[in-house]
This record gives structure tokens, sequence and C-alpha cells, in this order.
């Protein structure tokens, strides 16, 4: 049986080159959009009810039947042809348990998962500062929607404003587009649009997607518990520009923010004009 | 006497020449025809594949320009998921359904043959989209907007890649549509004598269950393709949100046909796994009925966990809430059933061949996407998955390590039966290693990619993601892949030259059609069986002492005589009565494609006349079909 040696150790060899993948995967938390690495309360709360609620039983589970699956295929193996083994047709009481205890189990999850769910469906705090998020092919556009940011004139880089029936003796939401900056430590409502087909606004260490759907206002929250410079990018495709379709969030020290935001309304855009893609390995921090 | 002998010489000559397959309605001919095509449409779909890894394979890849790589993505889903398993499965179906309840054909014979033609004319001119865009500058023309088709993205597509796409998808519905009902018809009323259905093989109740699945999905993605249509062709506004209608219609639609899809997709493996395994451990099924009804839960259940695929749409909490609930519960059946299948490996004797290398293969990666498959039930942590390279490993572990190594199985399993020789174990086991290790080496990485927030559909990515080596290594694994393929195909040409024959029953099968010579004749079963027990073949074989031990039956018992007997009536021609080959089926299905091209250039060509000239091909074929004259 020297050939099923061979490929019991090639399967060995195999998986253990898997785990190794995992290891050398899981090393890099300075990767710009590791889920795993999260530097806000959301992604936080969305990682640790994966890790902790699913990821570990899963383990378990996975261990346990490549175990039983890996056991029968060596202890069980035909060692004579005339070899004819007990007609075995089934056993009602496994068959129950074996439905039971996995419907239990996910039942289990489920309770964290809706308490999850209905949490994060709750809207932003009373002092949040809010964000009207609009996609379009392909670029992301920011408007500060909270009356403090009205700006003298229209930022014409921004689509989104000039399509909306302007309001009488109302200026205009400060709007910005690629790069949000926020304070740190505040939450961040969020409203999301889209003027033509539909994206999906991620910025992975800071919260999940969500979804601008043209026709519709979208909405949720999240913050940023650590000053620095987070990549996101669109997560719908949404044609030729999608991989480019890539945004800035800035998450800054209040007095920093409040700085940049008197630049933006004095400059009335021209301090914020960028000079080519923002490049992601110098800004990711 | 003298008649029916030249009548038998006759039909030999019937199943001689190209025509001959051409108006074929042999089961299992039509049955090698889906198999063969569908292989092709693989080896499309696979190329497909690996010029986009190679495109990933670095950060700024510059192998494809972003057009080119979204036709190659669109296509190679559509390609894979239409073109490779559906009709691999039906290859499965067409093969060994009449086999495995002792039927000489389908109900339906020439509605069979149709369904295949209308398969492979879909399936051509959904590809001759690849041309519509001026392939010699250097453009292709596929359909550019995801196998998934979302509207409004789909709607403003410019050129006729979706049109092909849209109209392809409708014809290979019909084909589809036409297959169900047949075998649906087929296994409730084709079925030898004592074989009712709880003694059915599994593999006969997950064609079933799957023919029942497509009947009732393909009519939603009916609908949604017409409006979809009607946007693009006539200016109808179901989804254009500018003038009132609504985006998220497209994908309740979608999704609605698209979760009992990935059923269609996987039972029928399921089916094929749960034959191989009994096989080669020398032991029953464990829990048959649990086999069988968790099949029928899955069927009921993939109804209503379609929003899933649509938890980051903003459906809210308590529909959010709702479908993560029903999707955890989907996991129990298909728990129960892998549980089982590894139960029948236990205390059996097992027979390391390689269709069991394959199934096992089926088995492990399956619960690695079913353990994956309950991540994604986790809202919260559905919204930093969806989207991402975690899924796209998550759908190859279930629809390739699930689905593709199922099929593969059977392949092994079934080439004997209806070629007469075997497939050669060295380079199958060659095969399976490196199709294993290979998709293993695809897709693991890709789960961490996604961890790592790369999202799926990007023709690029730039350095300073931390996502190179993870990709490079993917690329690697898709090559291996794509080697493994070429092994398994030089396994094929090698085996069908080699001289000794497989005999009728080389695995010590448990199921009528080992019974039969290899390859099977065209008449199936000189005489039909009777059946008497769930793997009746095996009972034939096999007494059991009073501890459940099976006894060799000895030859010349009574089952030898009865066999010899029936040899004896198949010399006479008694009671065979063939259906007689026919050319309407091909004739109708020519016309189907004509008249989407005529819809599509009605008004750039003026083109509108092709509509009617298909109609009236596709009607005088129908018309030919229905007055042909009964044979004999």
């Amino acid at each position: 049986m020297g050939v099923q040696r061979t490929h019991l150790r090639l399967a060995v060899t195999a998986l253990l080159v898997a785990i190794l993948v995992l290891l050398v995967g899981c090393g890099t938390v300075d990767d710009p959009q590791n889920t795993f690495a999260p530097e806000g309360d959301v992604a936080r709360k969305q990682r640790d009810l994966l890790l902790v609620w699913v990821l570990g039983p899963a383990a378990v589970i996975l261990v346990l039947v490549f175990g039983v699956l890996g056991y029968s295929l060596i202890r069980f193996r035909r060692k004579s042809d005339n070899e004819l083994p007990k007609q075995v047709h089934g056993n009602n009481r496994l068959e129950i348990a074996w439905t039971i205890a996995p419907a239990i189990l996910l039942l289990i999850i489920a309770v964290p998962t809706i308490d999850a769910v209905i949490d994060l469906g709750r809207g932003p705090a009373t002092d949040a500062l809010h964000v009207r998020v609009t996609g379009r092919q392909w670029q992301w556009e920011f408007e500060y929607l909270d009356p403090e940011y009205e700006a003298a004139e229209a930022n014409l880089e921004c689509v989104a404003p000039q399509l909306r029936a302007p309001e009488d003796g109302a200026g205009q939401p400060l709007c910005v587009v690629g790069e949000l900056h926020i304070p740190v430590d505040r939450e961040v409502g969020i409203e999301l649009e889209s003027i033509d087909v539909i994206h999906s606004f991620w910025v992975p260490k800071l919260a999940g997607k969500l979804d601008n759907i043209p026709g519709t206002t979208n909405r949720m929250f999240f913050n940023a518990t650590k000053i620095g410079s987070y990549s996101g990018q669109c997560a719908e495709f949404c044609g030729l520009g999608h991989a480019d379709m890539k945004m800035i969030i800035v998450a800054e020290s209040e007095e920093d923010f409040q700085e940049w935001v008197t630049d933006q309304l004095e400059g009335g855009g021209a301090a914020r004009s960028r000079t080519g893609e923002p490049d992601l390995v110098s800004r990711g921090e | 006497m003298v008649e029916a002998m030249r009548k038998l010489r006759a039909d030999a000559e019937s199943y001689q020449g190209w025509w001959s397959w051409l108006t074929t309605v042999d089961h299992k001919r039509i049955g090698v025809m889906y198999g063969v095509t569908a292989f092709s449409f693989f080896l499309l779909g696979g190329v497909e594949a690996l010029l986009i890894r190679l495109q990933l394979s670095t950060s700024n890849g510059q192998v494809l320009d972003p057009d080119a790589y979204n036709r190659l993505f669109t296509m190679h889903g559509t390609t894979m998921i239409f073109l490779v398993v559906m009709p691999l499965s039906a290859a499965f179906f067409n093969l060994l359904i009449p086999l495995l309840i002792g039927a000489r054909d389908v109900a339906f014979p020439r509605l069979n043959a149709f369904s295949f033609w209308v398969f492979l004319a879909g399936g051509l001119f959904m590809n001759a989209s690849f041309f519509t865009g001026g392939i010699f500058q250097g453009k292709l023309g596929a359909p550019d907007a995801g196998w998934f088709g979302y509207a409004p993205l789909s709607l403003v597509s410019t050129g006729q890649g979706i049109d092909f796409w849209a109209f392809g998808l409708l014809i290979l519905g019909i084909a589809s549509m036409a297959a169900g009902f047949n075998f649906i018809v087929t296994i409730f009323n084709m079925r030898a004598p004592g074989m009712t259905l709880l003694r059915m093989p599994v593999f006969v109740w997950m064609t079933l269950v799957t023919s029942f699945l497509i009947i009732f999905a393909m009519p939603i993605i009916t609908v949604a393709l017409f409006e979809l249509l009607f946007d693009r062709l006539y200016g109808a506004n179901f989804f254009n949100m500018a003038a009132g209608g609504k985006p998220l219609l497209w994908q309740h639609m979608f999704w609605l046909f698209g979760h009992p899809e990935v059923y269609i997709l996987i039972l029928p493996a399921m089916g094929i796994v749960s034959e191989v395994l009994p096989t080669f451990s020398r032991k029953p099924l464990f829990g048959y009925q649990f086999v069988i009804f968790s099949g029928l839960a899955i069927a009921f259940m993939s109804w209503g966990v379609w929003a899933h695929h649509m938890y980051t749409t903003g459906l809210g909490t308590i529909a959010n809430s709702a479908f993560a609930v029903s999707t955890m519960l989907i996991a129990v059946p298909t728990g129960i059933k892998i549980f089982s299948w590894i139960a029948t490996l236990w205390g059996g004797s097992i027979n390391l061949k390689t269709p069991l290398y394959f199934s096992v293969g089926f088995i492990s990666m399956f619960v690695i996407g079913g353990l994956t498959g309950v991540m994604h039930t986790v809202v919260p942590s559905d919204y930093q998955q969806q989207d991402t390279y975690f899924v796209v490993a998550h759908f190859h572990q279930v629809l390739f390590g699930g689905a593709m190594f199922g099929l593969f199985a059977g392949i092994y399993y079934w080439f004997p039966k209806f070629t007469g020789r075997l497939l050669h174990e060295g380079w199958g086991k060659l095969h399976f290693w490196l199709m294993f290790i290979g998709f293993n080496l695809t897709f693991q990485p890709m789960m961490i990619l996604g961890l790592l927030g790369m999202p799926r559909r990007i023709y690029s990515y730039g350095s300073g993601t931390g996502w190179d080596f993870l990709n490079m290594l993917a690329t690697a694994g898709a090559f291996l892949i794509g080697l493994s393929i070429l092994v398994f195909m030089i396994n094929v040409v090698v085996s069908l030259r080699r001289k000794e024959r497989a005999g009728a029953d080389p695995w010590d099968g448990r199921t009528l059609e080992w019974s039969l010579p290899s390859p099977v004749p065209p008449y199936n079963f000189a005489e039909i069986p009777t059946v008497r027990a769930r793997d009746d073949f095996w009972h034939q074989k096999y007494a059991e002492d009073e501890e459940g031990r099976p006894v060799p039956i000895v030859a010349g018992g009574a089952y030898q005589a009865e066999e010899e007997e029936g040899e004896e009536e198949a010399e006479t021609g008694h009671g065979i009565h063939m259906p007689s080959p026919s050319f309407w089926p091909l004739i109708a299905a020519i016309g189907l494609p004509i008249m989407a091209a005529g819809f599509i250039y009605q008004e750039s060509a003026n083109l509108l006349p092709m509509i009617a000239i298909g109609a009236v091909i596709t009607i005088v074929g129908i018309y030919g079909w229905a007055l042909e004259p009964a044979s004999e």
C-alpha cells in the first residue's frame, strides 16, 4: 500500500501549505484595507462577531469533519477484494442528532447576529457629523450637510448638488471629491445616493459596505477611533472605472478638522484641488 | 422472426455516420453530446479564467484593459454556470436516468433532442457576442455587466453584448425548461415495475428535485430578462429610476432565480457522490431517507433565502434578520448530507479508486464552502465580506470544489459504462491531485484576499495594497488546474485506445446500469427488469447473513438464469420498440437564435424580417415534429 501512503503524505503536505498561506495572509495587518485590523467601532464589531461567534465554531467543525473523514479513509481502506463489510443502512438516532445539533448551534449564532443587525440599523448619534455620499461613474462626492458647513460658492467638481434643484436663498453644502475629512472619535452619519448606476460605499477599516442605489437613500454610520488616513473603494461593479473608484477618509483631531473646513470654505474648493490620483502607499498609515 | 432481425439490422445502420448524430433521439447519444459540448465550453470558460488570473497576478497588471477584463469575467461566470455545470449535469441526467430506473429512453425522446439543440444554439449565440464589437480592431463585443447583469448598469451598457447575453439566457432557459419537464415525466412515469419512489437511486431523486427547481426558477429570470430587453430595445422603464423604475426589482428577481440556481448546480453533483460512495465502500448509503428528504428540504428552503445576496442594498433590519435565520437553517439539511456521506464511508471497505478520490475531494471542499456560507449569514460581518474575494472563494468552493469535483467523480465512475473502457487510474489520480492542490492554491488565498479588503470585479489593484503575493499564488494555482484538465484530456484519449474491456460491472456496482453490457446497447434493457429492492443489482449479487454481512450468490443461481433468458429475448428483438430518429427538433432549435438576432439588429441593421424567418423555421420545425408519422 505504498502508493496510498504517498498520497496521504501529499494530502498532509497540501494541508500544511494551506495553513502556511493562511498564516502569511494574517501576518500582514498593516494592509490598508484589512478588515481584520479595524480602526473604527463599527468595523470592530463586525470583525469580533465573525471571530467570536463564527470562526471559532467553524474551525472546530472543520477539524472534526476532516478528522473523521481522514480517519475513515485510512482505517476502512479495502484490504482484500473479497472483503464485504457489514451492511449498515442508517441510524435514526444519529441522523436526528446531527439534524438538531447544528440547528441549535445556528440558532445560537443567530442571536448575536440579529442583535448586531438591530444595533447597526439605528440612526446616527445626536452629535454626529452628517455627510451625503454620492457615487457617480467614477468618483465619490462628499457633501457636509450640517448648516455650519455651508459654502458661499459651489464646487464645480461636484456633480450631485448641481443636479438637485437649488432651493431659494439656500447656500451650497460644502462638497469635496474623493477625500473625506472627519474628526476622530466622532460619529459620522452617512446618506448614500447615486446619480447613475449602483455603487457601494466601503472603507474596510472603518465599516462594512452599504450600496449607493439610484433613486434611494441608504443610511449608515461609523467612526474612526484613531487619527489616520483610511482607504476605501467602490465595492459594487459599476463599469470601466470600477477599480479606480477609490476614496480616502482622513480622520484628524477636531482642531485640524476645523482648520481644514475653514480652508475649504474660504478656498471654494481650490485649496483642496488634488493633483492626480490619491497615492494609497504614501497616504496609508 | 426474419422481419425482426431485419429491423434490428436497420436500427444498427441508423447508428452510423454524422447524420445519425444530428437526428438521434437516443438519450445516451444526447447525453454524450451534452457532455462533449459542455466540456468544450468548460475549456473556453477556463481560458477566460486564466486570462483574468494573468491580469491579476501582479499589481497594476497590463495583460488586459478594463474593457476586455469586464467582458471576460462576465463571460467566464455566465459560461461556467449556464454552459458548463448545468449542461454537464444534464449530460448525466440523460445518460443515466433511464438506465437507473429501468427504462429504454426518456418520456419524450424528441423533446430531449430539442433541449440539446436549443442549448447548443443558445451557447453559440451567447459566445457570438464576442464578434460584435469589432474583434478585428482588437475590441471584444461580449456582455460587460457581470453574469448578474445588475440594472441600471446593464441598461446603460452600449453595444449589443447585453442583448446577446439576455437573448442567449432566454434561449438556454427554453432548453432547461424542456429538459426539466422531460425528466420529471420520465421519473414519474417510466420506472420499471417495482421501482417505487423510495427504491430510486439518490441520483434519480436529486435529478427530480433539480428538475422541479428548474421549472420554477427559469420563469422568474425569463420575466426579468424580458423586462431588461424591453428597457434596452424599446425604451420601457422597468429598471430606469429616472422614469420611476426600480433598480432593486432586478436584483430581487435575479436572486429569486439565482439562489435556487445554486442548488440546481450542486444537487446533481450531490446525487453523483451519493452513488459513488456506497459503491466504493461496499455499503449502502447511510440514512437513505434522510439524504433524500434533506435534498427536498434544501429545494424548498432555497426559495426563501434570495435576499442574502442583497444584505448591503439596505433592505432594513427586519428583512436582513429574517433572511439571516432562513439562510442559517438551510445549512442544516446540507449538514445532514455531509454527515451521512461520511457515515457511509465509516465501517466500509473503501476502494481508493479515482471516482472515490473526486468524491472525497467534493466532500472536503464542500464542507469549507458550507462553513464560509454560514459566515455570510452573519449579516454584519457580511457587510465586510460582500463583493470581496472572500465571496469569490466561497462560491468557487461550492461550485468548483463541490459541483465540478462531483461531476468529475461521475465521469470517472460511469465512463466505462458508455465507452466500454475504464479511464486510466494513474492518469486519473494525477488529474485529481493536480486539480485538488491547484484548487486550494487558487481559492484559499482568495479567502484571505477578501478579508484583506480586495473587492471583486476590479481589473487592477495598486502595489501598496498587500495583495500581490496572494494573487500570485492564486494565479499559479489556476494554471495548475489548467494543467490538471490537460491531464484529464490525455487520460480520455489514452483510455479510449486501451485494448482491455471494462466489462459490464467493473466497480461491483449497486444500481441497474451495471447489469447491462458496456457500452450499453441502444435499447438499454433487453427485458425491462422487475425491481425488488433498493440497490437491486447488488441484491442480485449478494444475499445477507443474520449479522447483516453480504454473502455472494453463487454464479448460476436464480438471478443468472433470469439474465440468460433475457439475452435470448434480445436476440429475437421481441417487444423492443425504439423511437425513430428525427431532424425536426434540430430545425425547431435553429429558428430561435435567428429570431433573437432579428430582434437585436431590427433597427441598427434593418433586420426586422429575420424575426419572421426565424419564427417560420421554428414553427415549421414544430409542425414537422408534431406531424411526423410514428415508426412502424
